[in-house]
């Protein structure tokens, strides 16, 4: 099978921003390579201040980097309007007319990108119904709350049906509902072809989500990959789940320290440092008396590993 | 390209009529223009003249005051509420921006001129002595008019660079400064040094000469009917505007937004 190039490639992107006319520029992008292919879901994962945002308005033009280079559907960032009508953009924390209706912002959306009213009409009707707003298609954006905002966000984003979703935040004010449906969209998209590159500072929702994560730090990669490489390569430690709790000199017993665990309610929760002692533990309890409820490999989460690579490339100045 | 310009003039026109601090000078110039009626009796001589003096004075400063304060914010606004980032992430260019921008607001201030004109036009042939239909109100009305067109694409420009308030302050500047370049003209062509002719001439051609857009003297005295005289000033209006909109749309262009 003939694998397609990459609908977006950036290329050794570097970017500084001016903090004063005496002062030296502060450099927020350095040198970040990656790409994103058709059809898949990827997380744009860093702190605050990782440079997640000034890649995503590089990508939409908002600003310019001092090198490299962002390839769009095979043609440079700065082709254009025939790119542009393929890419759907919302920003983080969306900020509209406020004088307009929900109504009349999706209808000037469709004006610019070129859509006829009558497709602009049943898209609106169709995205606002998706999003949760069609009670609110004819009330003044002044009168949304800052979820009825970000849902907004994200329908103008969709309305022109684009290939290339790029979501700045996308659960940013969301209440649990709301992040449901977002992730909903989300996987709605994939399904139907899209591709979605967004930034989230909610890592559970970019686990959940994403075919990839690219994590950022002090604009540098630190991680590029598959979800679950990432986090499928590492177990933590085996936890043992025993009933009843042993006193300590039945544990000692059974070859565990006092250290080992701790006692939740009824049960003793044990943690085991690999598959080896977690078999010698299991033998030790059962050889007390004790019977083994469950066992589980905890594996690194996408939190640990952000942590780490983010922790660790302070001094390292690490990439990936 | 035409449509999504027109869609930027007419979000544009609805932001700005929306206004309220637009319609507190409106009101505020209509009141000062109806006060003329009282203000002429006042006075000693050809009242109707005090009329068109002061109502057209008015209609210029009060115009002036709505260019420079709607013009100073018509980009900064849209960068500052982030409104910009979705604008432009769609198949728009930055270009199509910036005239679409203008283009909302000069239909603004071409409601605001007419309406302010109309109530000159009705108080001065109203006047009870000595009043008539001078046609010559709307023909300086429409000189005014294009004066704050040039005004706003002046501000437009400084607005996709600097502050509201030094916009707002170099606007002003060239506003009081594009009434005087006659005399600078002058004043250059009387020096005996051919550099110094040469660099006034030159800042002379460069700075806009907004007295080609004045004829409130020559209504006041009744001495303008016809609208002929507005074809050179259109002209020099175009031009002018014209290489204002591209330096704004190139400096525009490569304008991060942080």
């Amino acid at each position: 099978m003939i694998r397609q190039g990459p609908i977006l490639s950036i290329e050794r992107l570097s970017k500084s921003y001016p903090t004063g006319f005496w002062r030296k520029p502060v450099r927020v992008l350095s040198d970040l390579s990656c790409e994103v292919h058709a059809n898949e879901i990827v997380g744009f994962l860093g702190p605050n201040g990782a440079g997640k945002t000034t890649t995503i308005k590089i990508l939409n033009r908002l600003a310019f980097p001092d090198a490299g280079k962002v390839t769009l559907f095979g043609g440079q960032v700065r082709d254009g309007a025939d790119v542009r009508r393929r890419i759907g953009f919302m920003p983080e924390q969306p900020y509209f007319y406020e004088y307009l209706t929900g109504g009349e912002f999706l209808r000037l959306c469709g004006q610019l990108c070129g859509m006829s009213r009558a497709d602009t009409e049943s898209r609106s009707s169709e995205l606002l119904s998706r999003v949760g707003l069609s009670g609110a298609r004819d009330t003044a954006i002044r009168k949304y709350s800052k979820g009825m905002m970000q849902r907004l966000g994200l329908a103008q984003a969709l309305l022109h049906d684009p290939e290339l979703v790029i979501l700045d935040e996308p659960m940013s004010g969301l209440d649990p509902m709301g992040r449901m449906e977002v992730r909903g969209i989300i996987r709605d998209l994939k399904a139907a072809g899209k591709t979605v590159f967004f930034s989230s500072h909610i890592l559970s929702d970019v686990e959940a989500l994403c075919d990839r994560v690219i994590m950022l730090h002090k604009g540098r990669k630190v991680a590029e990959g598959r979800v679950e490489e990432l986090i499928g390569a590492e177990t933590l430690y085996i936890e043992l789940v025993v009933s009843p709790v042993l006193p300590a000199d039945r544990l000692a017993a059974a070859g565990i320290p006092p250290d080992a665990g701790y006692a939740q309610g009824a049960l003793l929760v044990l943690r085991a440092a690999d598959n080896e002692q977690a078999n010698r533990w299991i033998a030790g309890l059962l050889r007390e008396g004790g019977t083994v409820l469950s066992c589980v490999p905890v594996k690194k989460g996408l939190e640990e590993i952000f942590m780490e690579r983010v922790g660790g490339s302070d001094s390292t100045g690490a990439t990936s | 390209m035409l449509r999504r310009i027109f869609s930027i003039a007419a979000n544009t026109f609805r932001e700005t009529i929306r206004n309220k601090i637009l319609y507190a000078i409106l009101a505020f110039a209509l009141f000062v223009i109806g006060m003329t009626f009282f203000l002429a009796d006042l006075s000693v001589g050809d009242f109707a003249r005090i009329i068109a003096d002061v109502g057209l004075a008015s209609i210029h400063i009060f115009g002036v005051i709505m260019a420079v304060f709607l013009g100073i914010t018509l980009v900064s606004n849209e960068v500052e509420r982030k409104t910009i980032y979705i604008l432009l992430s769609k198949p728009v260019r930055r270009f199509e921006f910036i005239f679409g921008k203008t283009l909302g607001l000069s239909v603004t201030l071409l409601l605001t001129t007419l309406a302010m004109a109309t109530v000159l036009f009705l108080v001065h042939f109203s006047y009870r002595y000595g009043g008539r239909a001078e046609v010559g109100i709307f023909i300086a009305s429409a000189g005014i008019y294009m004066e704050l067109v040039l005004l706003t694409c002046l501000a437009s420009l400084f607005s996709t660079f600097t502050t509201p308030v030094l916009s707002a302050i170099f606007t002003l500047s060239l506003f009081l400064v594009g009434h005087l370049t006659k005399y600078l003209y002058v004043l250059g062509d009387q020096s005996k040094v051919e550099a110094v002719r040469w660099a006034s001439r030159f800042i002379f051609y460069l700075l806009p000469n907004l007295e080609n857009f004045n004829w409130k003297n020559e209504v006041a005295y009744g001495g303008l009917k016809s609208f002929s005289i507005l074809g050179w000033a259109a002209g020099y209006l175009v031009a002018y505007a014209a290489c204002v909109l591209c330096l704004s749309c190139l400096l525009f262009a490569r304008k991060d937004f942080k």
